[in-house]
């Protein structure tokens, strides 16, 4: 279980030697200590370009083209095993990639199920009941790929939640949905990560997740 | 129903195979190694066979030899034997394991045995070789004066001139082995001023051995009893434990010293050496047809992993370890290789069942298959097993961030 996850001056390279300019200059994230508590939720608004999709992969140890540390309950992530990273991708930390990285030969459910079969977190009927609340059961058995973009977020939202988590870290997640879709998203996620006291961080370049009680931060 | 894959892991993966890149890695693999074991199983069934029809007691590996005698030495006289020098120079050459001497008899002897009322005597001549050149001796291969039996291994040719040779044509009976092994002889011992008569017994039969041989002990206690002063001091034969009899090295320094093999020894060991030789070079030319095989698996599995990389990272970031990415990559190459094996432990026993027929029907000892098969399985676990590895290697490399 991850409590804590810590930014500590955190600074993607591709920004470094413009410490004192815009956005790192502005920004509530690069170059601060941020903590980010387990039951939280925070909305990491910016403009595009500002690194928020960066921020995801570094926590979520996709990438580590990045100065500075970030901690898990104090543990600097360079220092975690492939199989510790195995483990937390499985048990503490959730994410959805704003390119949401579907595989486009499988079916919506395979999609899904290949995350959950993981820890067995839901039975199919679960999932299938969650494809519903957001009104894309009837796509369970097309393949990913032939899906327009908003259902394809869809689907990698259910598939992020497919699994226990303390962190679920959601890269513009409702970039393409409109705001009766936004708000299924968001009480759906909302409900799996309060059941489980989970945070959750959702960013966006404007159309923000609808989440209630949440802390926005200014990438 | 499809028949796809129950796992939607196997259903991702199993995209961008290439069924002809497998399909000539199988075909190239079971050639490569078929040529191996069935060149390795008929290797060791002739040179099984060459063991069992060799000698009962003598190894392959041993060489009779006597210097070549001219015709000047037997118009003068000259005895032809093995010099120090020589017995030296042959202990230093790098094939030569060991050299033992023959010794021989410095006194008369006689041998005679009755067939009922008919008698028959002959003059016999005994040798002796050092008793740690025998594989296997036969029982009671020792002497024991207080006994005063002495052993006596003959040549199968003396036995059967004697059978087809002399007692037909003389109305004598005929006699096996087992016969002869029973007829008690007695041999009388002549020289240095004394006769005495032993009771002597034929232990055994040398198709290849050819002489009468007494153990070294019987010989070393009768010549130093019955030896006379013109002993020979030099040996005239000597015998050869050497790495391969028909190689050219030992052929050829036999010949340049003017030294004669006795038997067919090196006409049998000529063969086995060609045959080893055929057999080196059939296994190598199979062994890299193997190898470039497991060259193909290899570069196979970097295209097929090349190819499904995004995948493979992709699963790897939704929590799935290295370990768990290349089962369904090693399960294909455990398949592949189980066919493969398949065919070729069929091939190997199908094709040297037909040659160990023929082997069989002339007499001859054939080798276990098993051995072979075993080599089979262990070389396609080890291409399973490094073909495993790249995957796991290649994972592991994909993984890191």
């Amino acid at each position: 279980m991850i409590e804590t996850i810590t930014l500590d001056n955190l600074l993607p390279e591709v920004f470094a030697g413009a410490e004192n300019q815009p956005p790192v200059s502005t920004s509530g994230v690069w170059m601060r200590q941020l903590e980010l508590r387990r039951g939280r939720r925070v909305l990491v608004a910016a403009e595009s370009g500002t690194g928020k999709s960066s921020m995801c992969s570094y926590i979520y140890g996709a990438r580590s083209d990045y100065r500075g540390r970030i901690l898990f309950d104090g543990t600097d992530i360079r220092t975690l095993t492939p199989a510790r990273w195995c483990e937390l991708r499985r048990r503490s930390l959730a994410w959805l990639p704003q390119e949401m990285r579907l595989f486009p030969e499988l079916s919506v459910i395979d999609n899904i199920l290949i995350k959950n079969r993981l820890t067995d977190r839901y039975s199919e009927p679960e999932l299938r009941a969650m494809l519903a609340r957001l009104e894309i059961d009837n796509k369970a058995s097309s393949l990913a790929g032939h899906l327009s973009v908003g259902q394809q977020q869809r689907v990698a939202l259910v598939r992020a939640l497919a699994q226990p988590f303390d962190f679920i870290i959601l890269d513009e997640p409702v970039s393409h949905l409109d705001a009766r879709n936004n708000a299924a998203c968001a009480a759906l996620v909302q409900e799996v990560a309060s059941a489980q006291g989970a945070a959750i961080i959702a960013t966006s370049v404007g159309n923000h997740l609808q989440l209630s009680n949440s802390m926005t931060i200014s990438l | 129903m499809s028949n796809k894959p129950k796992s939607p892991v196997g259903r991702l993966l199993r995209r961008n195979i290439s069924a002809a890149q497998l399909a000539a890695y199988a075909l190239a693999n079971f050639a490569g190694l078929a040529i191996v074991l069935c060149a390795m199983q008929f290797y060791r069934d002739v040179n099984s066979a060459f063991d069992s029809a060799s000698d009962s007691f003598i190894n392959r590996d041993f060489l009779v030899i006597s210097p070549e005698i001219s015709s000047l030495g037997t118009l003068t006289g000259g005895q032809a034997a093995f010099t120090p020098e020589a017995v030296a120079d042959l202990e230093s050459q790098p094939w030569a394991r060991r050299v033992g001497a023959f010794t021989n008899a410095g006194f008369r002897v006689s041998a005679s045995v009755d067939f009922g009322a008919r008698g028959m005597q002959t003059f016999l001549f005994f040798e002796s070789i050092p008793d740690e050149f025998f594989d296997v001796r036969p029982p009671g291969w020792s002497f024991d004066p207080k006994k005063g039996e002495i052993p006596i291994i003959v040549s199968k040719d003396y036995l059967a001139l004697y059978n087809f040779g002399f007692a037909s044509t003389r109305g004598l009976p005929q006699l096996s082995e087992n016969v002869i092994n029973k007829v008690p002889l007695r041999i009388t011992l002549a020289g240095n001023g004394r006769i005495e008569t032993f009771s002597g017994r034929i232990a055994g039969f040398s198709s290849r051995f050819n002489t009468i041989a007494v153990p070294q002990r019987f010989m070393d206690w009768a010549n130093s009893r019955f030896g006379e002063n013109d002993t020979p001091s030099y040996p005239s034969r000597l015998i050869l434990e050497v790495d391969n009899p028909g190689s050219p090295e030992v052929t050829g320094y036999l010949a340049s010293h003017g030294y004669e093999v006795a038997g067919d020894k090196t006409d049998s060991s000529r063969a086995s050496y060609f045959l080893s030789v055929v057999s080196g070079i059939i296994i190598a030319v199979g062994g890299v047809i193997t190898l470039l095989a497991f060259v193909i698996l290899l570069l196979s599995l970097s295209l097929l992993l090349q190819k499904n990389r995004r995948k493979l990272t992709d699963l790897m970031l939704l929590g799935y370890s290295p370990a768990q990415a290349a089962r369904g990559y090693l399960s294909i190459i455990m398949w592949i290789n189980a066919a493969v094996l398949a065919c070729v432990l069929a091939t190997v026993t199908l094709a040297s069942s037909w040659w160990e027929n023929r082997l069989e029907s002339a007499s001859v000892g054939v080798a276990p298959l098993w051995p072979t098969l075993l080599c089979g399985f262990i070389a396609l676990a080890a291409i399973t097993l490094l073909g495993y590895i790249r995957i796991r290697h290649t994972l592991r490399r994909y993984f890191r961030p």
